[in-house]
């Protein structure tokens, strides 16, 4: 099992299933890439790199999107 | 950040003033109501136009009511006390209203900072602990270094030390301030370019535009006391005090952290000056009105006289929104020692006229009118490090 | 009306809402239309990946209203610089609204985390609009320190209270070089109408807009009192009489002068 940890939750891959990709984990978790920010261990990542952008084991990924706010 | 002499110039504050000299003269009776009922103590320039107008010249009695009840709010029943020390009367200008300027043949002093120590002991003995260094355009000898060095040695008898001197630059007015001087006062003299140019025809003093830029520096440095004025008489009156409170709305905008003064040193009639030169002579009861009008615009501004008018007109002044005086001030290099005679010329003005009684009376004045008189406002040892 | 200006861009409505608490995204978007603002405010959250998401904010037309993300959840100036970063990684637009609110009970703002991440922020290139609690010297640090606006609160968020603030904020108002956003604790158009009267530039509200019974007509209603305050203001009201008491005359010494 190879884990990712995302959005505080720790997220379990079975061997072969593990996202590639930033843009294959938005995929897997069903996230609209077009709303979403994404920071990869701290560092932001650009929306055009998400396909671009490889996942190890053991990252920590916060995906954060605009919401209604005052 | 549009600077003042723009300011000036597209208000048309700076010019010989026909635009608001009509403007003036077109201000009724109800407009004056309608500012009077206005709340007290913010700037507009409409509003101290009202105030200052020919027409509010009868509701002068309400003007001083509200301005002394504004001035006991802000300020309470206390008034500081000042003494100036006068280093020197060489100078390098030639303005014509002045006594001292190059061409006047008198014998010139300048002092020591031995002899400046001791003029400022005898002034500390009659009680002030707030000194205003004063100086001509004496650049060789009353520099910078020369004042840095003074003032770190009167920091010891002195709580606050200002000067009213010519002009510096600003990393020169820096260097005051590191030395303890944490006050300064920069008169405009006058802030009609055509009035100001005949009066200054010669010297560094002559640069209108410098001259109008000094205060920003002041500022700058972290002076805390910044003192603005006109020398009454040289222009009209109202318009200088338009002029005179936009400049003073600018810098508070600009510099928050300081704190702005206005003075009001006033050309008398005197009888071997020839008065005709000067059409715009103030009378007492113009001095009131302007007086109270900017403290109707500026709640929180010091306002300061000095011992140039005479007794009883102070008596009454000091009720009216004054915040801070002068007492038994000797205006020559050395007139405290009485090493030297007086020169009895200072600005142009003769001291025929004027409030020479000794520092220990005027107090009793005060505390007659219900004033308490503060000395020592602040002790600047607090600010030193490892002094507590 | 004349025209806000805020870091150089200009804008014809000084109505600015708050995209939070509406019943629905429809809701939502058809108040923000009635009120005729051109900025609005969003802000940012985890998204929730264990649920199949809807984009609240798809029902707003972006192309027709500036996003002003906020930096609201931020707890110190650390986290809010994140959430700037993060907002502007989003959609290229360098304009935030710092809020930095430490303390649930009343969401007031936090002074020194304010200031510190204004600072941070203006030299990484950011447009700062720092909502604050109404004081004087800590609008005028900001100014100094670069912020495009300062946003005083009325009263707390969502109190609806109105200008519990008023004498602060006058003094602000007053002394700012930049313009001033009353923002927060506006629960009725007469308190937008009274901040624009007191010279205010702007207003920003949200909780009244959102939780009216009808919300696009609460929102037209704020429209309407931000026009009207500010006209008023414009036109120079009249003051309130208040006579000076005379005691004893101070003048009379000029009869014989």
């Amino acid at each position: 099992m190879e884990n990712l940890k995302v959005n505080g939750i720790e997220k379990e891959f079975s061997a072969g299933r593990f996202p590639a990709t930033l843009d294959e984990l938005l995929k897997i978790l069903a996230v609209d890439a077009a709303t979403v920010v994404a920071e990869l261990d701290g560092q932001i990542i650009e929306r055009k790199d998400f396909a671009g952008t490889k996942l190890q084991k053991g990252q920590n990924i916060e995906l954060v999107r605009f919401v209604p706010g005052g | 950040m549009t600077p003042i002499k723009t300011i000036l110039a597209e208000k048309n504050l700076d010019g010989s003033g026909e635009f608001w000299r009509s403007e003036l003269s077109k201000i009724t009776k109800e407009a004056v109501e309608k500012a009077l009922a206005a709340p007290q103590g913010t700037y507009s320039l409409g509003r101290l136009m009202t105030l200052v107008s020919p027409a509010a010249e009868d509701y002068l009695e309400q003007m001083a009511q509200m301005a002394r009840r504004l001035t006991l709010q802000r300020f309470g029943r206390t008034i500081r006390l000042y003494a100036p020390l006068y280093l020197s009367n060489y100078c390098a200008n030639d303005c014509l209203y002045c006594g001292f300027n190059r061409t006047s043949v008198f014998e010139r002093k300048r002092l020591t900072i031995e002899q400046a120590l001791a003029e400022a002991d005898i002034i500390a003995a009659e009680g002030f602990r707030d000194i205003l260094l004063v100086s001509s355009e004496d650049r060789d000898f009353i520099n910078v270094d020369y004042l840095a060095a003074l003032a770190a040695k009167l920091r010891q008898k002195f709580s606050f030390i200002a000067a009213e001197i010519y002009q510096l630059s600003p990393d020169e007015y820096a260097q005051l301030f590191n030395a303890g001087i944490e006050g300064v006062t920069l008169y405009q003299e006058t802030y009609s370019r055509p009035a100001y140019q005949y009066y200054h025809p010669a010297g560094p003093k002559s640069d209108y535009d410098n001259r109008l830029t000094a205060p920003d520096s002041i500022a700058a440095a972290g002076m805390r006391e910044v003192g603005l004025g006109v020398l009454l008489g040289l222009s009209d009156w109202r318009l200088e005090t338009l002029a005179l409170a936009e400049h003073a709305h600018y810098l508070i905008k600009h510099y928050w952290r300081s704190h702005i003064s206005f003075s009001f040193p006033r050309l008398r009639p005197a009888h071997d000056v020839d008065s005709s030169q000067f059409k715009h002579l103030l009378s007492d009861k113009n001095l009131v009105q302007m007086l109270t009008a900017l403290r109707l615009c500026f709640a929180d501004a010091g306002l300061v006289l000095s011992t140039r008018e005479r007794a009883e007109l102070r008596n009454h002044l000091v009720g009216l929104g004054i915040t801070k005086i002068s007492a038994g001030s000797k205006t020559s290099p050395g007139g405290y020692s009485h090493e030297h005679p007086e020169p009895i010329v200072v600005q142009g003005e003769q001291f025929e006229v004027n409030d020479t009684r000794p520092p220990a009376e005027v107090a009793t004045m005060l505390k007659s009118q219900g004033l308490e008189p503060v000395w020592k406002d602040w002790d600047s040892a607090f600010a030193e490090t490892g002094a507590l | 009306m004349d025209e806000l200006i805020i870091a150089g861009r200009k804008f014809k409505s000084r109505l600015l809402v708050g995209t939070g608490k509406f019943a629905s995204p429809q809701v939502m978007a058809k108040a923000l239309e009635a009120s005729a603002a051109e900025i609005v405010t969003v802000a940012l959250r985890r998204v929730d990946i264990e649920n199949k998401n809807d984009d609240t904010l798809a029902a707003i037309d972006r192309t027709k209203y500036l996003l002003l993300p906020n930096t609201s959840g931020a707890r110190d100036a650390q986290e809010a610089v994140r959430l700037a970063k993060l907002a502007r990684a989003a959609t290229g637009i360098n304009w935030v609204k710092l809020e930095i609110t430490p303390d649930p009970n009343y969401l007031l703002p936090d002074p020194i985390e304010t200031l510190k991440a204004a600072e941070i922020l203006i030299k990484d290139g950011f447009v700062v609009l720092p909502y604050i609690n109404a004081d004087p010297i800590l609008a005028r640090k900001l100014e100094d320190a670069g912020t495009a606006t300062v946003m005083p609160l009325g009263s707390p968020i969502g109190s609806n209270q109105g200008l519990k603030t008023r004498a602060a904020l006058e003094i602000i108002i007053e002394q700012a070089n930049v313009p001033v956003v009353v923002d927060a604790g506006l629960g009725l158009p007469s308190h937008a109408a009274e901040a624009m009267e007191i010279g205010a530039d702007a207003v920003l509200v949200n909780t009244a807009v959102a939780t009216a019974d009808d919300p696009c007509q609460m929102a037209i209603a704020f429209k309407l009192a931000v026009e009207a305050g500010r006209l008023a203001y414009n036109a120079g009201a009249g003051a309130v009489s208040k006579k000076a008491s005379a005691s004893s005359p101070l003048t009379g010494f000029l009869r014989d002068k």
